[in-house]
């Protein structure tokens, strides 16, 4: 399985997608430029998003050294907020996505062994207007970073957020630096399959059924919840909301790793009858 | 032979008789006219009965005992909560395959507990009132006159309209159509063993579930139903937030064979059937109450002026 849970160290291997919370500059810039080093050692192109992480890099020739030719010579780049805008339209999930595969791509084309980008992105977090499809991208960069595609990504966000939108953005990231308090739950993508953990309960319950209705899946999906800890009949009603979203759209859902417990819920609840689910025991 | 007494005894609403018995002949002479007129109507004939009143039965109809459907009432009626939504399930089968349905159940056998037999009680008493709309069907409750305790026999006078007779049934001189409100309305006897005892508030759904799936562990239960426990506590504290003032509080406590936990808020409500029978696919609410007695062994539900109390137990 992918690496997830929380996490001290700004360490990342290819494909992770880390949640940092931040909230002393100090260590928010060790954490950036250790992350940026890890990526360096690693043979990646480094990509800095947001004024907040472009300014780690002064300073930072400790842990990168050339700094400047580092930039010069295309091994690391950056892009304020603006400039990501400009380049990728606002902000839109799909947008983001195509351009981040095809700048994986072109790390990988130039020799590189990956793309590592760390963004931060209080701002748009706290933009009302914006949050809501900020976290949509969060959940389809995971399916991005899970597929493999090369990219690594730290993605930075204040402390002093509210915690509704800290766990927002916190619960659709594998791993997590940060209050575990504000998201008992984590979704995110492994390999093929979305992946539950945690517990979910009518408090979250909303938060998860907003983030699954902007799940990207294939022709049919599948969902783990080997690591679920905990439901309640709120949480089963987002999945089972879900399921009947995904069979209007004739795609099939495999619940993969269901514990007894949550299978007779959902015979209980009579989901058997309007969401259609096969349920199949935990593999890999 | 069906239009000898189909017209005769074909009910136009839902009938409910007590059968007491005394011994096995009783039994069997209460029951076996009932069944047998059922079978002859063609109507779908359903026995819900202790396995060893089943066998009784079984060898006494004969060839006739394949034509009715057999339930363990051990089984299906442990919570006499369920109960009312295992009949809606088999009037709705029945009436879509175009019958009738005649039922006998024996919810309140001897040797349950005394917390069981009040909810069997409680159960009895809302029968009337959940099937007073729907298709009309006969249901006979057999109580054993020997081996029941006093107050179980007399409550079951109380709690049925008619008492089965040999030449068919007579009004019950104690039914008391107001004993289910009278009942549901009462709060439940305190337990007479130490109790821990906390407050949740909209922010300890969390905590309140752990400390009851630790207390469920510290009962001996296993993981499976120390689970089902820890929903059961998250269903009922929410409801406490949603629906009860926004707080509550817990009791948790073990007998010599149960666990107990009990959530109380100063909510009221004021559907005795609540939790019964599902709310319907389309309702997002109520379903918790619902899941909690059909995952639970007894759950009982008081509520008047003076607040909710939800308690669960939990057989070691």
């Amino acid at each position: 399985m992918r690496a997830h849970g929380s996490v001290k160290e700004p360490e990342a291997r290819p494909a992770d997608h880390l949640c940092w919370v931040h909230d002393d500059d100090e260590s928010f810039d060790m954490a950036v430029r250790a992350f940026l080093a890890g990526g360096l050692a690693r043979g990646e192109r480094l990509l800095c998003v947001g004024e907040r992480a472009i300014a780690t890099l002064d300073g930072a020739g400790e842990d990168l050294g050339d700094v400047p030719g580092l930039l010069a010579d295309g091994a690391l780049g950056t892009m304020t907020v603006v400039e990501a805008y400009a380049v990728a339209g606002p902000l839109v999930a799909e947008r983001q996505r195509a351009f981040y595969a095809t700048e994986t791509a072109r790390a990988l084309a130039d020799g590189y062994s990956g793309l590592r980008v760390v963004a931060e992105l209080s701002e748009l977090a706290a933009d009302s207007g914006q949050h809501a499809e900020l976290v949509r991208w969060e959940h389809v960069a995971d399916e991005l970073l899970a597929s493999g595609a090369g990219m690594t990504a730290m993605c930075a966000y204040r402390s002093d957020l509210p915690p509704a939108t800290l766990g927002d953005v916190l619960a659709v990231h594998p791993l997590a630096h940060g209050p575990g308090h504000v998201t008992p739950y984590r979704l995110f993508f492994d390999a093929d399959r979305v992946v539950l953990t945690g517990s979910v309960d009518t408090s979250t319950a909303g938060r998860l059924a907003t983030a699954l209705a902007g799940t990207p899946t294939g022709r049919s999906a599948v969902l783990d919840l080997g690591g679920l800890e905990f439901v309640d009949v709120a949480g089963c009603r987002a999945l089972a909301g879900w399921a009947i979203a995904l069979r209007d759209r004739g795609v099939p859902l495999e619940i993969r790793g269901a514990s007894a417990l949550v299978q007779r819920i959902w015979r209980i609840l009579g989901f058997s009858d309007i969401a259609p689910v096969t349920f199949a025991d935990a593999r890999g | 032979m069906s239009t000898r007494g189909s017209s005769a005894t074909a009910p136009t609403a839902f009938t409910h008789e007590v059968l007491l018995y005394r011994d096995d002949a009783t039994f069997l002479a209460g029951l076996l006219p009932f069944l047998h007129e059922g079978l002859a109507f063609d109507e779908e004939v359903v026995v819900a009965e202790p396995p060893d009143r089943q066998e009784l039965l079984r060898t006494a109809l004969g060839p006739a005992a394949a034509a009715v459907r057999w339930l363990d009432v051990t089984e299906l009626g442990r919570n006499p909560g369920r109960l009312i939504d295992a009949c809606t399930t088999l009037l709705a089968e029945a009436t879509a395959a175009g019958r009738r349905l005649r039922g006998v159940g024996e919810s309140a056998w001897p040797g349950r507990h005394d917390a069981e037999y009040a909810e069997c009680r409680l159960h009895e008493l809302l029968l009337g009132t959940a099937f007073a709309d729907g298709p009309p069907w006969r249901l006979l409750c057999p109580y054993d006159q020997v081996r029941l305790p006093r107050d179980v026999r007399t409550g079951a006078l109380l709690s049925h309209p008619l008492v089965a007779t040999p030449t068919g049934g007579r009004p019950s001189t104690s039914f008391s159509p107001d004993a289910a409100a009278a009942d549901f309305g009462t709060p439940l006897p305190p337990p007479h063993e130490g109790v821990l005892r906390g407050t949740y508030g909209p922010e300890d759904l969390r905590p309140t579930r752990r400390t009851v799936a630790s207390f469920a562990r510290s009962c001996g239960l296993s993981v499976e139903r120390s689970e089902a426990l820890e929903l059961a506590a998250a269903e009922l504290a929410t409801n406490s937030v949603r629906h009860g003032g926004g707080s509550g509080s817990l009791a948790m406590w073990r007998t010599d064979d149960a666990a107990v936990v009990e959530f109380s808020d100063r909510g009221q409500l004021t559907e005795p059937l609540a939790g019964r029978r599902p709310p319907g696919a389309e309702r997002s609410g109520g379903w918790g109450l619902y899941l909690v007695n059909q995952l639970c062994d007894l759950v009982q539900v008081r509520s008047g002026s003076w607040g909710t109390t939800v308690r669960v137990t939990t057989w070691r």
